[in-house]
Protein backbone atom coordinates (compact mmCIF):
# COMPACT_ATOMS: atom_id res chain seq x y z
CA UNK A 1 0.00 0.00 0.00
CA UNK A 2 1.29 3.48 -0.77
CA UNK A 3 -0.31 6.63 0.43
CA UNK A 4 0.21 10.37 0.25
CA UNK A 5 -1.20 11.91 3.40
CA UNK A 6 -2.06 15.63 3.63
CA UNK A 7 0.67 16.55 1.23
CA UNK A 8 1.64 20.15 0.56
CA UNK A 9 3.92 20.87 -2.37
CA UNK A 10 5.40 23.88 -4.05
CA UNK A 11 8.15 23.95 -6.64
CA UNK A 12 9.99 27.04 -5.42
CA UNK A 13 10.01 28.65 -1.98
CA UNK A 14 8.25 31.77 -3.24
CA UNK A 15 5.63 30.24 -5.50
CA UNK A 16 2.16 29.17 -4.43
CA UNK A 17 1.28 25.72 -3.15
CA UNK A 18 0.47 23.29 -5.96
CA UNK A 19 -0.78 20.59 -3.62
CA UNK A 20 -2.61 21.83 -0.54
CA UNK A 21 -3.15 18.98 1.84
CA UNK A 22 -3.84 16.37 -0.84
CA UNK A 23 -4.24 12.71 0.09
CA UNK A 24 -4.37 9.64 -2.10
CA UNK A 25 -4.07 5.94 -1.42
CA UNK A 26 -3.19 3.10 -3.77
CA UNK A 27 -4.26 -0.33 -2.62
CA UNK A 28 -3.00 -3.59 -4.15
CA UNK A 29 -5.18 -4.93 -6.94
CA UNK A 30 -7.00 -1.71 -7.67
CA UNK A 31 -6.95 1.05 -10.23
CA UNK A 32 -7.43 4.69 -9.28
CA UNK A 33 -8.09 7.31 -11.92
CA UNK A 34 -6.68 10.70 -11.01
CA UNK A 35 -8.58 13.44 -12.80
CA UNK A 36 -8.77 17.18 -12.75
CA UNK A 37 -8.24 20.27 -14.89
CA UNK A 38 -4.92 21.08 -16.56
CA UNK A 39 -2.45 22.32 -14.00
CA UNK A 40 -4.46 20.96 -11.08
CA UNK A 41 -1.57 18.84 -9.79
CA UNK A 42 -2.11 15.34 -11.20
CA UNK A 43 1.44 14.99 -12.41
CA UNK A 44 2.77 16.51 -9.20
CA UNK A 45 0.73 14.08 -7.13
CA UNK A 46 2.01 11.06 -9.04
CA UNK A 47 5.60 12.24 -8.66
CA UNK A 48 5.08 12.72 -4.94
CA UNK A 49 3.64 9.21 -4.68
CA UNK A 50 6.61 7.85 -6.62
CA UNK A 51 8.99 9.54 -4.21
CA UNK A 52 10.49 11.65 -6.99
CA UNK A 53 9.79 14.97 -5.32
CA UNK A 54 9.73 15.68 -1.65
CA UNK A 55 6.64 17.48 -0.42
CA UNK A 56 7.05 20.50 1.84
CA UNK A 57 4.62 19.07 4.34
CA UNK A 58 2.75 15.80 4.80
CA UNK A 59 3.77 12.18 4.56
CA UNK A 60 4.42 9.70 1.79
CA UNK A 61 3.86 6.27 3.24
CA UNK A 62 5.05 2.98 1.77
CA UNK A 63 3.50 0.19 3.80
CA UNK A 64 2.96 2.66 6.58
CA UNK A 65 6.46 4.11 6.68
CA UNK A 66 7.26 7.64 5.56
CA UNK A 67 9.89 7.34 2.85
CA UNK A 68 11.22 10.81 3.68
CA UNK A 69 12.12 9.61 7.18
CA UNK A 70 14.16 6.75 5.73
CA UNK A 71 17.88 6.82 4.93
CA UNK A 72 18.83 6.94 1.24
CA UNK A 73 19.31 3.21 0.84
CA UNK A 74 15.98 2.35 2.46
CA UNK A 75 14.15 4.99 0.45
CA UNK A 76 15.65 3.71 -2.78
CA UNK A 77 14.56 0.19 -1.94
CA UNK A 78 11.01 1.40 -1.22
CA UNK A 79 10.91 3.62 -4.30
CA UNK A 80 11.84 0.68 -6.50
CA UNK A 81 8.47 -0.92 -5.84
CA UNK A 82 6.81 1.98 -7.65
CA UNK A 83 7.45 3.20 -11.19
CA UNK A 84 6.25 6.50 -12.58
CA UNK A 85 5.69 6.81 -16.33
CA UNK A 86 5.86 10.43 -17.49
CA UNK A 87 3.25 11.99 -19.75
CA UNK A 88 6.01 13.07 -22.15
CA UNK A 89 8.13 10.00 -22.89
CA UNK A 90 11.89 10.45 -22.69
CA UNK A 91 14.07 8.08 -24.68
CA UNK A 92 17.79 7.64 -24.16
CA UNK A 93 20.16 7.23 -27.10
CA UNK A 94 19.97 3.78 -28.61
CA UNK A 95 17.35 1.34 -29.79
CA UNK A 96 13.93 0.58 -28.39
CA UNK A 97 15.42 -2.54 -26.82
CA UNK A 98 18.14 -0.45 -25.11
CA UNK A 99 15.37 1.67 -23.65
CA UNK A 100 13.34 -1.32 -22.51
CA UNK A 101 16.36 -2.59 -20.61
CA UNK A 102 17.32 0.82 -19.19
CA UNK A 103 15.62 0.34 -15.82
CA UNK A 104 17.30 -3.03 -15.32
CA UNK A 105 20.66 -1.54 -16.21
CA UNK A 106 20.15 1.36 -13.80
CA UNK A 107 19.24 -1.05 -11.04
CA UNK A 108 22.22 -3.24 -11.78
CA UNK A 109 20.11 -6.23 -12.78
CA UNK A 110 21.39 -8.62 -15.44
CA UNK A 111 18.86 -8.36 -18.32
CA UNK A 112 19.10 -12.13 -18.82
CA UNK A 113 17.46 -12.64 -15.44
CA UNK A 114 14.47 -10.64 -16.65
CA UNK A 115 14.32 -12.19 -20.10
CA UNK A 116 10.92 -13.81 -19.58
CA UNK A 117 9.42 -10.61 -18.29
CA UNK A 118 10.84 -8.58 -21.20
CA UNK A 119 9.46 -11.10 -23.69
CA UNK A 120 6.07 -11.00 -22.06
CA UNK A 121 5.94 -7.19 -22.15
CA UNK A 122 7.12 -7.04 -25.75
CA UNK A 123 4.52 -9.56 -26.79
CA UNK A 124 1.64 -8.12 -24.78
CA UNK A 125 2.15 -4.64 -26.16
CA UNK A 126 3.02 -5.68 -29.70
CA UNK A 127 6.52 -4.20 -29.80
CA UNK A 128 8.28 -6.93 -31.80
CA UNK A 129 8.52 -4.96 -35.01
CA UNK A 130 10.07 -1.84 -33.50
CA UNK A 131 12.64 -3.34 -31.12
CA UNK A 132 15.61 -2.40 -33.30
CA UNK A 133 14.38 1.07 -34.17
CA UNK A 134 16.23 4.18 -33.02
CA UNK A 135 14.21 5.10 -29.94
CA UNK A 136 14.39 8.79 -30.76
CA UNK A 137 12.70 8.38 -34.10
CA UNK A 138 9.56 6.79 -32.66
CA UNK A 139 6.17 8.40 -33.19
CA UNK A 140 4.48 9.96 -30.16
CA UNK A 141 2.26 6.92 -29.63
CA UNK A 142 5.10 4.46 -30.13
CA UNK A 143 7.26 6.35 -27.64
CA UNK A 144 4.38 6.37 -25.16
CA UNK A 145 3.89 2.63 -25.33
CA UNK A 146 7.63 1.99 -25.14
CA UNK A 147 7.94 4.11 -22.02
CA UNK A 148 5.08 2.17 -20.42
CA UNK A 149 6.71 -1.09 -21.46
CA UNK A 150 10.01 0.09 -19.99
CA UNK A 151 8.26 0.47 -16.63
CA UNK A 152 6.50 -2.89 -16.83
CA UNK A 153 9.77 -4.69 -17.46
CA UNK A 154 10.65 -3.82 -13.86
CA UNK A 155 7.60 -5.59 -12.50
CA UNK A 156 6.47 -2.77 -10.19
CA UNK A 157 3.97 -3.32 -7.40
CA UNK A 158 2.76 0.23 -7.92
CA UNK A 159 2.36 1.61 -11.40
CA UNK A 160 1.86 5.35 -11.78
CA UNK A 161 0.79 6.22 -15.32
CA UNK A 162 0.64 9.86 -16.32
CA UNK A 163 -1.85 10.24 -19.17
CA UNK A 164 -1.00 6.96 -20.88
CA UNK A 165 -3.82 6.85 -23.43
CA UNK A 166 -3.96 10.07 -25.50
CA UNK A 167 -1.46 9.18 -28.23
CA UNK A 168 -2.33 5.51 -28.54
CA UNK A 169 -4.37 4.15 -31.40
CA UNK A 170 -7.46 2.11 -30.70
CA UNK A 171 -5.71 -1.27 -30.93
CA UNK A 172 -2.92 -0.22 -28.58
CA UNK A 173 -5.39 1.31 -26.12
CA UNK A 174 -7.17 -2.00 -25.98
CA UNK A 175 -3.90 -3.91 -25.54
CA UNK A 176 -2.85 -1.61 -22.73
CA UNK A 177 -6.22 -1.75 -21.01
CA UNK A 178 -6.16 -5.54 -21.14
CA UNK A 179 -2.68 -5.60 -19.72
CA UNK A 180 -3.58 -3.25 -16.88
CA UNK A 181 -6.53 -5.45 -15.98
CA UNK A 182 -4.24 -8.44 -15.94
CA UNK A 183 -1.79 -6.63 -13.67
CA UNK A 184 -4.59 -5.59 -11.35
CA UNK A 185 -5.71 -9.17 -11.02
CA UNK A 186 -2.14 -10.02 -10.05
CA UNK A 187 -2.33 -7.47 -7.24
CA UNK A 188 -0.58 -4.50 -8.79
CA UNK A 189 -1.85 -1.11 -7.64
CA UNK A 190 -2.28 1.31 -10.52
CA UNK A 191 -2.92 5.03 -10.70
CA UNK A 192 -3.85 6.60 -14.02
CA UNK A 193 -3.79 10.35 -14.40
CA UNK A 194 -5.99 11.38 -17.22
CA UNK A 195 -8.96 13.28 -18.45
CA UNK A 196 -12.25 11.64 -19.07
CA UNK A 197 -11.12 9.06 -21.61
CA UNK A 198 -13.38 6.05 -21.88
CA UNK A 199 -10.61 3.64 -21.01
CA UNK A 200 -9.47 5.47 -17.90
CA UNK A 201 -13.04 5.59 -16.66
CA UNK A 202 -13.86 2.03 -17.56
CA UNK A 203 -10.78 0.59 -15.89
CA UNK A 204 -10.89 2.50 -12.66
CA UNK A 205 -12.24 1.16 -9.39
CA UNK A 206 -12.37 4.66 -8.02
CA UNK A 207 -11.84 8.18 -9.19
CA UNK A 208 -9.84 10.80 -7.39
CA UNK A 209 -10.73 14.31 -8.43
CA UNK A 210 -8.05 16.88 -7.88
CA UNK A 211 -8.68 20.60 -7.98
CA UNK A 212 -6.94 23.55 -6.32
CA UNK A 213 -4.43 21.07 -4.91
CA UNK A 214 -6.98 19.08 -2.97
CA UNK A 215 -8.16 15.56 -3.74
CA UNK A 216 -11.75 14.44 -3.36
CA UNK A 217 -12.74 10.83 -4.00
CA UNK A 218 -15.66 10.07 -6.23
CA UNK A 219 -17.41 7.01 -7.55
CA UNK A 220 -16.59 5.88 -11.09
CA UNK A 221 -19.75 7.10 -12.85
CA UNK A 222 -20.42 10.46 -11.30
CA UNK A 223 -17.93 12.32 -13.50
CA UNK A 224 -19.60 11.17 -16.67
CA UNK A 225 -22.71 13.24 -16.20
CA UNK B 1 58.18 34.24 -42.19
CA UNK B 2 58.66 31.33 -39.84
CA UNK B 3 57.95 27.87 -41.25
CA UNK B 4 54.20 27.54 -41.65
CA UNK B 5 53.94 23.97 -40.43
CA UNK B 6 55.81 24.81 -37.24
CA UNK B 7 53.61 27.77 -36.38
CA UNK B 8 50.48 25.81 -37.15
CA UNK B 9 51.57 22.87 -35.03
CA UNK B 10 52.45 25.19 -32.14
CA UNK B 11 49.15 27.01 -32.43
CA UNK B 12 47.27 23.72 -32.41
CA UNK B 13 49.24 22.47 -29.43
CA UNK B 14 48.63 25.63 -27.42
CA UNK B 15 44.94 26.04 -28.17
CA UNK B 16 44.14 22.34 -27.83
CA UNK B 17 45.86 22.12 -24.47
CA UNK B 18 44.13 25.31 -23.32
CA UNK B 19 40.73 24.08 -24.44
CA UNK B 20 41.14 20.67 -22.85
CA UNK B 21 42.28 22.29 -19.61
CA UNK B 22 39.27 24.58 -19.66
CA UNK B 23 37.00 21.57 -20.30
CA UNK B 24 38.71 19.69 -17.48
CA UNK B 25 37.61 22.23 -14.90
CA UNK B 26 34.78 23.91 -16.82
CA UNK B 27 32.56 20.86 -17.25
CA UNK B 28 32.67 19.86 -13.55
CA UNK B 29 31.87 23.47 -12.66
CA UNK B 30 28.99 23.43 -15.14
CA UNK B 31 27.77 20.14 -13.71
CA UNK B 32 27.82 21.48 -10.18
CA UNK B 33 25.98 24.63 -11.23
CA UNK B 34 23.33 22.58 -13.00
CA UNK B 35 22.95 19.98 -10.26
CA UNK B 36 22.83 22.46 -7.38
CA UNK B 37 20.89 25.02 -9.44
CA UNK B 38 23.34 27.85 -8.74
CA UNK B 39 21.59 30.34 -11.01
CA UNK B 40 23.62 33.35 -9.94
CA UNK B 41 26.93 31.67 -10.64
CA UNK B 42 25.60 30.58 -14.03
CA UNK B 43 24.73 34.19 -14.82
CA UNK B 44 28.22 35.32 -13.81
CA UNK B 45 29.84 32.88 -16.23
CA UNK B 46 27.42 33.83 -19.00
CA UNK B 47 28.38 37.46 -18.48
CA UNK B 48 32.10 36.68 -18.57
CA UNK B 49 31.84 35.16 -22.06
CA UNK B 50 32.14 38.61 -23.57
CA UNK B 51 35.28 39.75 -21.73
CA UNK B 52 37.79 41.09 -24.31
CA UNK B 53 40.78 38.80 -24.71
CA UNK B 54 43.19 41.70 -24.38
CA UNK B 55 41.92 42.37 -20.85
CA UNK B 56 42.63 38.80 -19.83
CA UNK B 57 46.02 39.18 -21.44
CA UNK B 58 46.66 42.36 -19.48
CA UNK B 59 45.55 40.84 -16.18
CA UNK B 60 47.72 37.80 -16.70
CA UNK B 61 50.64 40.01 -17.77
CA UNK B 62 50.41 41.95 -14.51
CA UNK B 63 50.29 38.72 -12.53
CA UNK B 64 53.19 37.04 -14.34
CA UNK B 65 55.54 39.98 -14.92
CA UNK B 66 58.75 40.12 -12.88
CA UNK B 67 57.24 42.53 -10.33
CA UNK B 68 53.89 40.71 -10.30
CA UNK B 69 52.72 38.35 -7.53
CA UNK B 70 53.40 35.28 -9.71
CA UNK B 71 56.56 36.67 -11.28
CA UNK B 72 58.68 34.09 -9.49
CA UNK B 73 57.20 31.34 -11.68
CA UNK B 74 59.04 32.77 -14.71
CA UNK B 75 56.11 32.02 -16.97
CA UNK B 76 55.91 35.28 -18.86
CA UNK B 77 56.65 34.88 -22.58
CA UNK B 78 56.29 31.09 -22.51
CA UNK B 79 53.77 28.85 -24.29
CA UNK B 80 52.50 27.87 -20.85
CA UNK B 81 51.47 31.46 -20.19
CA UNK B 82 49.42 31.51 -23.40
CA UNK B 83 47.86 28.17 -22.51
CA UNK B 84 46.81 29.46 -19.09
CA UNK B 85 45.45 32.68 -20.57
CA UNK B 86 43.46 30.95 -23.30
CA UNK B 87 42.16 28.37 -20.86
CA UNK B 88 40.84 31.20 -18.68
CA UNK B 89 39.47 32.93 -21.76
CA UNK B 90 37.34 30.00 -22.94
CA UNK B 91 36.29 28.77 -19.49
CA UNK B 92 33.17 30.95 -19.34
CA UNK B 93 32.21 29.79 -22.81
CA UNK B 94 32.54 26.13 -21.86
CA UNK B 95 30.81 26.59 -18.52
CA UNK B 96 27.96 28.56 -20.09
CA UNK B 97 27.30 26.18 -22.96
CA UNK B 98 27.82 23.00 -20.93
CA UNK B 99 25.67 24.25 -18.12
CA UNK B 100 22.71 24.79 -20.42
CA UNK B 101 23.13 21.30 -21.89
CA UNK B 102 23.57 19.63 -18.51
CA UNK B 103 20.62 21.42 -16.93
CA UNK B 104 18.21 20.09 -19.55
CA UNK B 105 19.84 16.69 -19.34
CA UNK B 106 19.62 16.49 -15.56
CA UNK B 107 15.98 17.57 -15.62
CA UNK B 108 14.95 15.02 -18.22
CA UNK B 109 17.31 12.06 -17.82
CA UNK B 110 17.87 12.54 -14.13
CA UNK B 111 14.14 12.31 -13.56
CA UNK B 112 13.79 9.39 -15.95
CA UNK B 113 16.52 7.48 -14.14
CA UNK B 114 15.00 8.24 -10.75
CA UNK B 115 11.57 7.11 -11.89
CA UNK B 116 13.08 3.81 -12.98
CA UNK B 117 14.58 3.32 -9.53
CA UNK B 118 18.17 4.36 -10.05
CA UNK B 119 20.38 5.64 -7.29
CA UNK B 120 21.44 9.27 -7.32
CA UNK B 121 24.87 8.41 -8.69
CA UNK B 122 23.38 6.40 -11.56
CA UNK B 123 20.96 9.21 -12.34
CA UNK B 124 23.87 11.66 -12.50
CA UNK B 125 25.84 9.27 -14.69
CA UNK B 126 22.97 8.80 -17.13
CA UNK B 127 22.44 12.57 -17.39
CA UNK B 128 26.15 13.03 -18.07
CA UNK B 129 26.30 10.22 -20.63
CA UNK B 130 23.33 11.62 -22.52
CA UNK B 131 24.98 15.05 -22.73
CA UNK B 132 28.36 13.89 -24.04
CA UNK B 133 27.78 14.91 -27.68
CA UNK B 134 26.64 18.34 -26.50
CA UNK B 135 29.63 18.73 -24.22
CA UNK B 136 31.97 17.75 -27.03
CA UNK B 137 30.24 20.32 -29.20
CA UNK B 138 30.75 23.10 -26.68
CA UNK B 139 34.41 22.11 -26.32
CA UNK B 140 34.93 22.27 -30.07
CA UNK B 141 33.29 25.70 -30.07
CA UNK B 142 35.68 26.85 -27.36
CA UNK B 143 38.59 25.58 -29.40
CA UNK B 144 37.57 27.62 -32.41
CA UNK B 145 37.63 30.70 -30.18
CA UNK B 146 41.00 29.87 -28.62
CA UNK B 147 42.78 29.08 -31.86
CA UNK B 148 42.42 32.54 -33.36
CA UNK B 149 42.79 34.50 -30.15
CA UNK B 150 45.31 37.36 -30.31
CA UNK B 151 45.22 39.45 -27.13
CA UNK B 152 46.51 36.83 -24.72
CA UNK B 153 49.03 35.32 -27.13
CA UNK B 154 50.54 38.70 -27.86
CA UNK B 155 50.68 40.09 -24.32
CA UNK B 156 51.85 37.08 -22.33
CA UNK B 157 53.39 35.10 -25.20
CA UNK B 158 55.46 37.94 -26.55
CA UNK B 159 55.44 36.60 -30.14
CA UNK B 160 58.90 35.00 -29.83
CA UNK B 161 59.99 33.35 -33.06
CA UNK B 162 60.06 29.54 -32.85
CA UNK B 163 58.78 29.59 -29.27
CA UNK B 164 55.58 31.49 -28.61
CA UNK B 165 54.66 32.68 -32.08
CA UNK B 166 51.19 31.53 -33.09
CA UNK B 167 49.19 31.93 -36.28
CA UNK B 168 47.41 35.01 -34.99
CA UNK B 169 50.51 36.75 -33.67
CA UNK B 170 52.36 35.90 -36.90
CA UNK B 171 49.62 37.57 -38.88
CA UNK B 172 49.89 40.69 -36.73
CA UNK B 173 53.65 40.73 -37.28
CA UNK B 174 53.52 40.15 -41.05
CA UNK B 175 50.96 42.89 -41.47
CA UNK B 176 53.05 45.32 -39.43
CA UNK B 177 55.96 44.55 -41.74
CA UNK B 178 53.86 44.96 -44.87
CA UNK B 179 54.11 41.28 -45.83
CA UNK B 180 50.49 40.94 -46.81
CA UNK B 181 50.97 37.81 -48.91
CA UNK B 182 52.32 35.86 -45.94
CA UNK B 183 49.65 37.30 -43.67
CA UNK B 184 46.97 36.06 -46.03
CA UNK B 185 48.53 32.61 -46.19
CA UNK B 186 48.59 32.40 -42.40
CA UNK B 187 45.09 33.78 -42.29
CA UNK B 188 43.83 31.05 -44.59
CA UNK B 189 45.27 28.34 -42.36
CA UNK B 190 43.80 29.97 -39.27
CA UNK B 191 40.42 30.35 -40.89
CA UNK B 192 40.31 26.71 -41.95
CA UNK B 193 41.23 25.55 -38.41
CA UNK B 194 38.65 27.78 -36.81
CA UNK B 195 35.94 26.91 -39.34
CA UNK B 196 36.85 23.25 -39.16
CA UNK B 197 36.23 23.14 -35.45
CA UNK B 198 33.06 25.22 -35.73
CA UNK B 199 31.77 22.69 -38.21
CA UNK B 200 32.68 19.82 -35.91
CA UNK B 201 30.86 21.63 -33.09
CA UNK B 202 27.86 22.08 -35.32
CA UNK B 203 27.77 18.45 -36.42
CA UNK B 204 28.02 17.25 -32.82
CA UNK B 205 25.28 19.70 -31.90
CA UNK B 206 23.06 18.27 -34.62
CA UNK B 207 23.67 14.83 -33.18
CA UNK B 208 22.32 16.08 -29.88
CA UNK B 209 19.15 17.34 -31.53
CA UNK B 210 18.60 14.19 -33.52
CA UNK B 211 19.72 11.98 -30.66
N1 LIG C 1 8.77 21.83 -12.48
C1 LIG C 1 7.88 22.76 -12.12
N2 LIG C 1 8.29 23.96 -11.65
C2 LIG C 1 7.42 24.89 -11.29
N3 LIG C 1 6.08 24.73 -11.32
C3 LIG C 1 5.60 23.56 -11.76
C4 LIG C 1 6.47 22.52 -12.18
N4 LIG C 1 5.71 21.47 -12.57
C5 LIG C 1 4.43 21.85 -12.39
N5 LIG C 1 4.35 23.10 -11.92
C6 LIG C 1 3.11 23.83 -11.58
O1 LIG C 1 2.36 23.01 -10.74
C7 LIG C 1 0.98 23.05 -11.08
C8 LIG C 1 0.47 21.66 -11.26
O2 LIG C 1 1.13 21.06 -12.35
P1 LIG C 1 0.92 19.56 -12.77
O3 LIG C 1 1.86 19.27 -13.87
O4 LIG C 1 1.00 18.71 -11.56
O5 LIG C 1 -0.58 19.58 -13.30
P2 LIG C 1 -1.42 18.47 -14.08
O6 LIG C 1 -2.67 18.27 -13.34
O7 LIG C 1 -0.59 17.28 -14.33
O8 LIG C 1 -1.74 19.21 -15.45
P3 LIG C 1 -1.97 18.59 -16.93
O9 LIG C 1 -3.37 18.09 -17.00
O10 LIG C 1 -1.80 19.77 -17.81
O11 LIG C 1 -0.93 17.53 -17.15
C9 LIG C 1 0.88 23.93 -12.32
O12 LIG C 1 0.42 25.18 -11.93
C10 LIG C 1 2.28 24.03 -12.82
O13 LIG C 1 2.50 25.29 -13.36
MG1 LIG D 1 0.18 16.41 -15.99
Amino acid sequence: MIEARSVWLRYTPNSGWVLRGASLRLAPGSIVALMGPNGSGKTSMLKVLAGLIKPGRGEVLYNGLNIWDMDDARRLEARRTAVYVAEKPVMVRGTVMDNLLLGLRLRGIDPQLAEKRVEWVVESLGLDSILDMNARSLSAGQAQIVSIARALVLGPKYLLLDEPFPHLDRARRRLLAGLLEELRSEGVAIAIAGHEEAYTLRLSDSIAWIESGIVTMQEPDSVLI
Amino acid sequence: MEDLVGVTARTLYISTTATLLAALWGIPIAYTIAWKRLHTLAAVFEALVGVPTVLIGLLLYLLLSKQGPLGGLNLLYTPTAIIIGEAILVTPLIVGASHRILKVSIDTYGELAASLGSSRIQAMTLALAESLPGLASSTAMAFSRAVGELGVALLVGGNLRGYTRTLSTSIALEVSMGEYGDAIKLGAVLLSLSLGFSIIARLLGDRVDRG
